[in-house]
């Protein structure tokens, strides 16, 4: 017995209609966040404790206080409303660092943007020193990759330049005091203060002013983005050799385990800092 | 594994794969090779233009770009300006290629989690792209000039188109002098009749280069046809015959063409059976030819090494324009494709239904009382038209099937994509089916 099969058909259903628009793009499928781990959890836990019973106690002195002679209340209400301004004040700055970190990957993002690209080219130019000469070559292009590419080639290059500077003279500092220092465990020390440093100065060089926990924000980044840029081990050897072709720091490269080390992390730092700065991808 | 998969990396060498992109006339391949380099590129930027890569990937880093072309001699594919033609409004479809092209992507996949402190992997795709009509010239590689003369002479038989030719060939005298004002008159007789299978909407068509010269001055000893008979003809329409298998063998171990690790075969199948059972049984004739000549396990004589079988470790049957039949069919589509081939038993193979471009969106449409999924989609000048195009067979269509009246395919046009192409084409399966082809490489 036959099925009986429906014939073919083509109908017009909105002869007006224009084209379809594509649907969006399906969610990637991504692993459940496992929330807040027993580390989190004891950590917050403490924060609470901390900062929950230092207010009370605040609050019961400044009551204790009031209760002793009235001016005895509103000195030690100053003195801790000056306090937590001044706290309030960093945790502020930290934050608006932080927001200006996030500004950088939404600036890429536009920077990516055929339809935003201009925009943000012109955004980022604003905030750097002596890039007004760039703004008729970028009103002269509507290629989103030629902006890019003028991009890659101005203020882009001129501040890595910079950085790469600033990595290669850090470089030279931890080969000599890497070969002065006695105990290799002083060694550990110095060069996670002077990567720090490095950090800090290299962030400067973006318009960026990290304080504590905005540098470690950045440090974060800073090692994410080095999956970028340490796969560029060959220009990493040429400023290796550019730092090693003095005399005396080839000595000690020679005669120092560790020396060559410790600047090779500087200038894979400083590098990566870039990159973590910059809403410009660097070229592959 | 996964610590092997990172410390790739660490070898400052960009991996390449070079992925053979071939199919039979007007299935797609331009369409393809536009919609990957789009797609990759915006991959690239952060957007899941390709879920199935990825996931795939499960989050680690991927920049994509175009690479350069150097001082390469092989010309490069234009995937820019093809997506940009699609993007217009209204919308161009990109022209067919004719000529060998190349589509080079440069990839960095960096690593996730206690690995991504390592450097970001370098790998280059290079999708080369092959004319349609060259790739049927592939099993002439293992030939015999009388043996495709008797073959396809006997092919013909089938056809009014052919009724000149096969009125020149069998009218000629035995022990025919080779006169050059006969060979030619032959040679253009046969081209003729190929041209006017070629509209018919056939696809095994030979030699392919008849129908799209190489560039440059057509070579003498191009100019034969299928002949039996015996002679001072036939020793010179055999002679050239050979020049062209060895001048084809010559071209393919190019530097350009040898290495070719992965390969996609496309056919346009919902076409082919809309077009009915004679040219549906001739793409299948055709894919089922170039099926098997991937699939030699020896070395042929003829075969240039990046066709030896143990070059090309996966290949992918793919059925084109899976965006005519709504969601339910597809499964079918992809049956009716590995059907139609003899597996290669040396390579991992698959078949795939898809679309480079979708162009429609499915609904269910109730025709003679009875729902069906069908697909809706813009048509230039006519708007939004509903299209049920029957059911879609899993197997090769026997009589009964084709008692039945078959697809019909409307003339769709793509969905509206961002100025200058450079957002995402919309796709189907065609993230699946780069996984397949680069799983052990990502």
């Amino acid at each position: 017995m036959s099925e009986t099969r429906i014939a073919p058909r083509i109908e017009i259903e909105n002869p007006v209609a224009g084209r379809l628009i594509p649907e969006a793009l399906p969610a990637v499928a991504t692993a459940p966040s496992p929330g807040m781990g027993t580390l989190g959890l004891i950590g917050a836990g403490l924060g609470v404790l901390v900062a929950g019973l230092s207010a009370l106690s605040i609050g019961n002195f400044i009551a204790d206080e009031f209760a002793r002679a009235p001016w005895l209340g509103w000195v030690s209400s100053a003195v801790a409303a000056t306090g937590a301004g001044l706290i309030a004040t960093a945790a502020w700055r930290e934050l608006r660092f932080i927001h200006k970190l996030d500004a950088v990957d939404q600036l890429r993002a536009d920077l990516a943007d055929p339809n935003r690209a201009k925009d943000a080219a012109k955004t980022w130019l604003r905030t750097l020193p002596h890039s007004a000469d760039l703004a008729p070559a970028l009103d002269a292009v509507n290629d989103p990759d030629a902006i890019l590419a003028l991009l890659r080639a101005g203020p882009a290059k001129i501040i890595a330049e910079q950085a790469q500077a600033l990595g290669r003279a850090a470089a030279m500092q931890m080969a000599a005091i890497t070969a002065a220092v006695p105990s290799p465990a002083l060694d550990g020390a110095i060069v996670t203060l002077r990567g720090i440093r490095l950090v800090r100065q290299v962030a400067g060089l973006y318009g960026f002013r990290p304080s504590t926990f905005g540098t470690i924000a950045l440090v974060r980044r800073t090692l994410l983005s080095g999956v970028y840029v340490t796969s560029a081990n060959l220009v990493v050897d040429m400023m290796m050799k550019a730092v090693t072709s003095n005399a005396h720091v080839q000595t000690l490269a020679g005669d120092v385990a560790g020396t060559g080390t410790a600047a090779r992390r500087m200038i894979v730092l400083a590098r990566a800092t870039a990159a973590a700065c910059s809403p410009v991808s660097p070229e592959a | 594994m996964q610590i092997l998969e990172a410390a790739r990396g660490l070898i400052p060498v960009r991996r390449r794969v070079r992925i053979g992109v071939t199919g039979l006339r007007r299935s797609g391949k331009t369409s393809l090779l536009t919609s990957l380099a789009v797609n990759l590129l915006a991959m690239g930027r952060g957007i899941p233009a390709l879920p199935e890569l990825s996931g795939h990937l499960a989050g680690r880093s991927l920049r994509v770009k175009l690479a350069p072309a150097g001082a390469d001699a092989m010309p490069r594919f234009d995937a820019t300006a093809k997506a940009a033609s699609l993007a217009t409004d209204p919308p161009q479809w990109p022209h067919p290629t004719d000529t060998v092209s190349l589509l080079a992507v440069d990839l960095d996949i960096g690593q996730a989690g206690m690995f991504g402190f390592l450097p970001a992997q370098g790998l280059r795709l290079e999708f080369l792209d092959y004319p349609g009509e060259w790739l049927l010239d592939l099993p002439l590689l293992a030939q015999n000039f009388t043996d495709w003369s008797e073959s396809t002479l006997r092919r013909l038989e089938a056809f009014p188109e052919a009724r000149d030719v096969l009125g020149f060939v069998h009218g000629l005298p035995k022990g025919v002098a080779a006169d050059e004002d006969l060979v030619a008159s032959g040679h253009r007789l046969y081209v003729d009749c190929l041209r006017a299978l070629q509209s018919r909407g056939l696809s095994l068509l030979q030699p392919g280069r008849f129908l799209m010269p190489a560039p440059g001055a057509t070579p003498p000893w191009q100019g034969f046809f299928p002949f039996s008979g015996s002679g001072r003809m036939a020793s010179l329409l055999q002679d050239r015959f050979d020049a062209y298998v060895r001048a084809i063998k010559q071209e393919l171990q190019q530097p350009g063409f040898a290495g070719i690790d992965r390969l996609i075969v496309i056919a346009d199948l919902l076409s082919a059976l809309h077009a009915g059972r004679v040219a549906f049984d001739d793409a299948a004739q055709a894919l089922a030819l170039v099926a098997a000549a991937l699939g030699q396990r020896r070395p042929l004589p003829l075969l240039p090494s990046w066709l030896q079988p143990w070059g090309i470790g996966r290949i992918a049957f793919v059925a084109t324009k899976a965006d005519h039949v709504a969601s339910r069919q597809r499964a079918n589509l992809a049956s009716l494709m590995s059907k139609l081939i003899e597996a290669p038993d040396h390579a991992d193979w698959r078949a795939f239904a898809l679309a480079s471009i979708n162009c429609t969106e499915d609904f269910v449409w109730t025709l003679d009382g009875r729902p069906v999924s069908a697909v809706r989609g813009h048509v230039a000048g006519q708007g939004v038209v509903r299209s049920y195009p029957g059911e879609v067979p899993n197997q090769r269509p026997d009589l009964a099937d084709w008692s039945h009246a078959f697809l019909s395919l409307p003339n769709f046009s793509p969905k509206r994509l961002d100025p200058g192409g450079r957002g995402t084409i919309p796709q189907i399966e065609l993230d699946r089916l780069l996984v397949f082809l680069l799983e052990d490489m990502l």
